[in-house]
């Protein structure tokens, strides 16, 4: 019995032995070449991309440098006097517009996505096509949105007119996609073990959900929330047809009544002047998006990092 | 061959050499204080039975994956479910909770009777039956809270009073509490493996239940914590039914009291499997004197 074994482990360690000495020599010249050639084009890439943010910002703020001020913060806009010109109604408007987005699309975003994962039988024809609507509704040019704002919100069935509520609406709807699609990978990333273990105890499916799933996924569902006010921030094509106006100067705007301005409906105004002085002032504008902008995703990042759980 | 077997029983009898069944397995030496324990529970098992299964099969989308099951489980006791992977164990135990309603490919026929109540009948809530059928998993699987919130979330889902109370009686329940009592404020994830899966049964306890299921409690863990489950399921049986999955024939042998015996069934054309129950009895007598041969070939480790 014993002699029949060992010589067959004996062969068998020869055997492996010859494979992994025929595996360890030198890599063909041209397989380390390709190699190498591979690595050159993906750094490629890499330096590419952040060359192109760099020069964004540092153009944007050589260019706009003789316009930082705190009139840029206090002042409201002008087209004839660039000295005393500034944002003031527009970085209220944005942010009247942004803290109405953030309303919408918290619930509809996260209930729609608990729906979609937690509830939806996904093999039924109609839970398809509304996944597959969603999908293709992320990539929707916005100003398509800002038609269908102008069409339904502006005018039509809500018929608000050219105000803040309009305009939340519409980046709501351009964003809500985006926030789905992040709140339900957030969700799908919570292990089935843990809604087994809570449904084990005797919990509803909705104690589930609400206890155990949500508060395990809130990292993900703000880091989406985040990146869609970013983009909803910047957006302005379909701000321009719901009526954001590039000349209020009243502080506080009612949402439902009177005009609104937005930061890049701003930036866009003052760039379109013949005066450089305001394009000046558009760049300053670009800056201050920017650090906004970059704030958002910085905290975005952290909170992931600070809340991430491992399973 | 025969020295494998020889080895094999050796480990179940815990080296204890005894009444062997030649190349049987003798369980009777198995750990003298649980000898003495099942003994006394066998008269326990007067408080009747807890589950009666009739005619169960459970199907996945069409295919069975465990068929016509009928037995009776006691009460007070712990029954072990053992078989070859894939014969339906696991779905079998997920049964008396309704956690294969989980499964929406699922379907369920043959009754299953707790306390002579069907478990599958139109108006039973399954909410309401894992309240009182309480379930430990595979892995260990914590929520991602303190150890505290852990075992304090079942009573508050369920409006139970007492949570703090209740914290600390399932800790001592589950010989958790000396071990944690400094750091309940800690993340349940910082515990190791065995201390997680004691903190799953803590937290299963922490609602009375009046069933414990656990589906292979210790495949994930070393051999030590191994012990320490088995020896907290010998307590815990004082006050629990517990019906086990277990692919350790040896943990079957030494903590529990009956055990099924489970195989994989091909159909004439080897298309379909499915799981059948081979053989239910006594843990004695299934691994010492098996009726069925085919009980006999897997104890002994002639097959599986």
């Amino acid at each position: 019995m014993p002699n029949p074994m060992a010589e067959r482990t004996r062969l068998a360690t020869a055997g492996a032995h010859a494979a992994v000495v025929g595996n360890l020599g030198k890599q063909p010249r041209g397989d380390v070449w390709r190699g190498n050639l591979f690595l050159a084009l993906l750094l490629l890439a890499v330096v590419l991309a952040l060359i192109g943010l760099i020069a964004l910002i540092v153009q944007s703020a050589l260019k706009g440098a003789p316009a930082f001020s705190m009139d840029l913060f206090t002042e409201g806009p002008s087209i004839v006097n660039p000295e005393t010109a500034g944002f003031r109604p527009a970085i209220i408007g944005s942010l009247y517009l942004i803290a109405g987005v953030v309303l919408l699309i918290v619930p509809l975003g996260v209930g729609a996505a608990v729906y979609l994962e937690e509830y939806a039988d996904g093999d039924r024809w109609w839970n398809r096509l509304i996944e597959l609507n969603i999908q293709n509704l992320a990539a929707v040019p916005s100003i398509i949105y800002g038609i269908l704002g102008l069409a339904f919100f502006v005018r039509g069935p809500l018929s608000l007119g050219f105000v803040v509520a309009a305009g939340s609406l519409t980046l709501a709807l351009l964003v809500l996609p985006t926030v789905i699609l992040a709140a339900r990978e957030a969700i799908r990333a919570v292990p089935p073990s843990i809604r087994d273990g809570s449904l084990a105890l005797g919990a509803t499916q909705w104690q589930t959900i609400r206890r155990q799933v949500l508060p395990a996924s809130i990292p993900g569902i703000v880091t989406g929330v985040i990146l869609a006010v970013s983009r909803a921030l910047g957006e302005a094509a379909p701000l321009l047809l719901v009526g954001a106006a590039t000349f209020v100067t009243a502080d506080q705007p009612n949402p439902f009544e009177g005009g609104y301005s937005a930061m890049p409906v701003q930036i866009y105004n003052y760039a379109l002047q013949a005066q450089d002085e305001f394009k000046a002032l558009a760049a300053a504008g670009v800056v201050v998006m920017l650090v906004v902008l970059l704030a958002l995703n910085s905290f975005a990042i952290w909170l992931r990092n600070r809340y991430e759980q491992q399973w | 061959m025969l020295d494998k077997v020889a080895d094999r029983a050796g480990k179940a009898a815990g080296g204890a050499s005894g009444r062997a069944k030649a190349p049987g397995i003798d369980v009777s030496g198995v750990r003298e204080a649980g000898q003495a324990d099942r003994r006394g529970s066998m008269s326990k098992s007067d408080r009747g039975t807890i589950f009666e299964l009739r005619d169960l099969t459970v199907k996945y989308g069409g295919t069975p994956a465990v068929k016509d099951v009928s037995m009776e489980i006691a009460a007070g006791e712990i029954t072990a479910l053992i078989g070859p992977s894939g014969c339906g164990k696991s779905t079998l135990i997920r049964c008396f909770n309704r956690m294969n309603d989980l499964i929406p490919s699922a379907r369920v026929e043959g009754s299953c009777l707790y306390h002579g109540q069907d478990l599958y009948g139109p108006e039973v809530d399954p909410v309401e039956v894992r309240k009182r059928i309480g379930m430990v998993f595979q892995k260990p699987n914590p929520f991602p809270k303190s150890i505290k919130d852990n075992i304090a979330f079942g009573p508050k889902v369920l409006g139970l009073d007492d949570i703090e109370g209740r914290v600390e009686r399932a800790l001592h329940g589950a010989a958790l509490w000396d071990e944690v009592k400094d750091r309940l404020d800690e993340n349940a994830y910082s515990m190791s493996g065995g201390q997680q899966q004691r903190l799953c049964i803590a937290r299963c306890i922490a609602v009375d239940p009046e069933v414990i299921l656990m589906d292979e409690p210790c495949s994930a863990l070393d051999p030590i914590s191994t012990g320490k489950i088995e020896d907290l399921m010998m307590e815990l049986k004082e006050n629990y039914s517990i019906v086990i999955v277990t692919h350790n024939m040896q943990q079957a042998a030494r903590v529990s009291d009956r055990t099924a015996f489970l195989i994989v069934e091909l159909d004439a054309e080897e298309r379909d499997r499915w799981g059948q129950l081979i053989e239910y009895d006594v843990t004695d007598k299934i691994f010492t004197n098996p009726a069925d041969s085919r009980t006999e070939d897997y104890v002994t480790g002639k097959v599986g």
